[in-house]
């Protein structure tokens, strides 16, 4: 129970400038982070750096190697390959982050509650739960898409249910232990209402570990929009996705690898950028233990 | 003088859970207790750890519902309220706990923290809060400097001192101290001590003090209740009163004299507490019993008073 306690006052400015600081201060931190950085100031100016648009067809000039002025290339249709990575971050950032935005929400209401109240709507609510982490997430993925076709939508709704069971039960994990804490019971004591109880103090010491495994989710959220955009399942053209263009990159692997290569790239160092400095956060917040099993 | 607190026959029991390859089993934590703590008084409560010292406090302040039995603060009946009015008259009964360490939310700022009971009441404080503040800090010897530090930066008497603030931050008049010292050491154990008796001569407060400490009993209370596997086996009406007892004139026997000379032979107890599952008949402490006859293992002895002075034994010394 002490330790619990130390581990969330160590943890205490929660998610504060503190602990992003931290985060920073190892120069593993610094290249991970700096690296995201670029890639959100990438997608957010991207008609502003892009040297080409990216739906722009010069069929005459398709298939180039890389050199000026397509740095990266063109695709069969004589797209510039840089312009379309720089828009596929804008694709792929946003549609992960929404995602596990919608997960994270949904899974904390729910974990919150079953953690709180417990008994049969906990049973309930876990059970359902846990039994999405039974599909595979490109089947769940293929329901939505069965259901509401192909697209960013589905891709959206399938990341978002794929990581739903890790936040639920995370969340549920941190209130069920919260709970047995003197300081709950205390407060009961004075008379606070269960809403105080949940909304002033459990959620708040919560909330650390399950925004750290958020973020370590947007990471997988982008492999899994780039697999569904791979299959023609996700972003529809000519919206620029990083997977749909490594799949319309499979078509002439040898003649024009860099189509397929640039984007693997990004999506590759993405995905280990995210990770690393998910790792430096939960270093720098010290709630490692908190979140095993998770 | 009227009792601020009646307790009658109350009782817990926990039921674990049978299923098809286990029977389910009841532990009774609490058995039948019932005392009155007048205005103003302290009666202290001792027994060994497990005996329901603790789950008695939290069944009086109805942390834990009770199993049986009734609860009347200042003549009204806890057990018959409303979670909304239980709301409510819990800022009249407050608590301090046994690890200060765990009480706070660490979260919470000092000044936050002893604010919260206003908050949750949905009382204004007197004055301007940060008044309220140094003002609660300083009524248990804390320095009003200390209301924007959190938790983590206080010491664990510092701590518990918190936690007395905010016990007494909606001035309640009964005040449950659930071993408010086991986890300090023994020199900030007599602070808080000297400050507790200090706030019930300023505040006129009643108090109930939980301990396995029976010298600190002896010093801190008028009364003494003492437990044995959930039962009052004894009720001394006054600390200096010649224990009936053998379970109590044990305890009494194994607490160290101040002064190294006075050696003197001390009997431990022997064997061990029964498990509270499945109680034995009769006494439940007539296995470890020096005086115990045939019928203290078919019969369970009631508490009987004599000249105030309660004893369930069959053989009271």
């Amino acid at each position: 129970m002490t330790s619990t306690t130390g581990v969330a006052s160590r943890a205490m400015a929660g998610f504060g400038k503190s602990a992003l600081g931290r985060a920073f201060g190892s120069w593993l931190g610094k290249i991970a982070g700096g690296f995201l950085i670029l890639l959100l100031l990438m997608a957010i100016f991207a008609p502003w750096i892009t040297p080409f648009d990216y739906a722009a067809q010069d069929l005459m000039n398709g298939n180039t190697p890389p050199a000026w002025p397509h740095l990266l290339g063109t695709d069969r249709f004589g797209r510039d390959v840089l312009s379309r990575v720089i828009y596929g971050a804008r694709t792929s950032l946003s549609v992960s982050a929404t995602a596990i935005a919608i997960s994270v929400s949904v899974g904390m209401t729910l974990g919150a509650a079953a953690g709180y109240f417990g008994g049969l709507f906990e049973r309930v609510v876990m059970t359902v739960v846990d039994l999405t982490w039974s599909f595979p997430d490109i089947l769940i993925a293929l329901i939505f898409v069965a259901i509401i076709g192909p697209g960013l939508t589905s891709t959206m709704f399938a990341i978002a249910i794929a990581y739903l069971a890790q936040f639920t039960r995370l969340t549920r994990a941190q209130i069920v232990q919260l709970k047995r804490e003197t300081f709950i019971e205390a407060t009961i004591n004075l008379g606070a209402r269960p809403s105080h109880i949940l909304l002033r103090h459990l959620l708040p010491n919560a909330i650390a570990p399950v925004i750290v495994v958020g973020m370590l989710a947007i990471g997988d959220g982008i492999v899994l929009e780039a697999t569904l955009g791979f299959f023609g399942l996700g972003a529809q053209p000519p919206t620029p996705s990083w997977g749909a263009m490594m799949s319309s990159g499979t078509a002439q692997l040898f003649l024009s690898p860099w189509v397929i290569i640039f984007p693997g790239v990004v999506v590759a160092v993405t995905v280990v950028a995210v990770n690393l400095f998910g790792d430096e956060l939960i270093r720098a917040l010290d709630i490692r233990d908190r979140i095993r099993g998770a | 003088m009227t009792a601020l607190l009646e307790v009658r026959n109350l009782s817990k029991q926990f039921t674990s859970a049978g299923g098809p390859f286990r029977k389910a089993r009841a532990m009774h934590a609490v058995n039948d207790v019932s005392f009155d703590l007048p205005k103003g008084r302290v009666i202290g409560v001792v027994g060994e750890s497990g005996c329901g010292k603790s789950t008695l406090a939290r069944l009086i302040l109805r942390l834990i519902e009770p199993s049986a039995g009734t609860l009347r603060f200042d003549g009204q009946d806890l057990r018959a309220k409303s979670p909304g009015e239980m709301r409510r008259l819990r800022a009249r009964m407050q608590m301090v706990f046994q690890d200060p360490y765990s009480a706070i939310d660490p979260r919470y700022t000092i000044a936050r923290a002893v604010l919260e009971p206003f908050k949750v009441q949905g009382q204004k404080p007197t004055q301007l809060p940060a008044e309220e503040v140094a003002a609660l800090l300083s009524m248990v010897g804390l320095s009003p400097g200390l209301a924007s530090s959190y938790p983590h930066q206080l010491s664990g008497g510092q701590k518990q001192r918190v936690g007395i603030a905010r016990a007494l931050a909606l001035r309640p008049s009964l005040l449950v101290l659930d071993e408010p010292t086991a986890s300090l050491d023994v020199s900030v154990q007599a602070q808080i001590i000297s400050l507790l008796q200090q706030l019930r001569d300023e505040l006129g407060l009643t108090f109930l003090f939980i301990s396995h400490d029976l010298r600190l009993v002896r010093y801190f209370c008028d009364e003494i209740l003492v437990m044995y596997l959930g039962r009052v086996v004894e009720a001394l009406p006054d600390t200096d009163a010649a224990a009936r007892h053998p379970y109590t004139a044990t305890l009494r026997e194994s607490t160290f004299a101040v002064d190294p000379k006075q050696r003197r032979v001390i009997t431990p107890l022997e064997g061990e507490v029964p498990s509270p599952f499945d109680l034995p008949p009769g006494c439940a402490f007539a296995d470890r019993c020096r005086h115990a006859r045939a019928i203290c293992r078919t019969d369970t002895p009631a508490l009987v008073a004599h000249d105030g002075h309660a004893v369930a034994c069959h053989n009271p010394l």
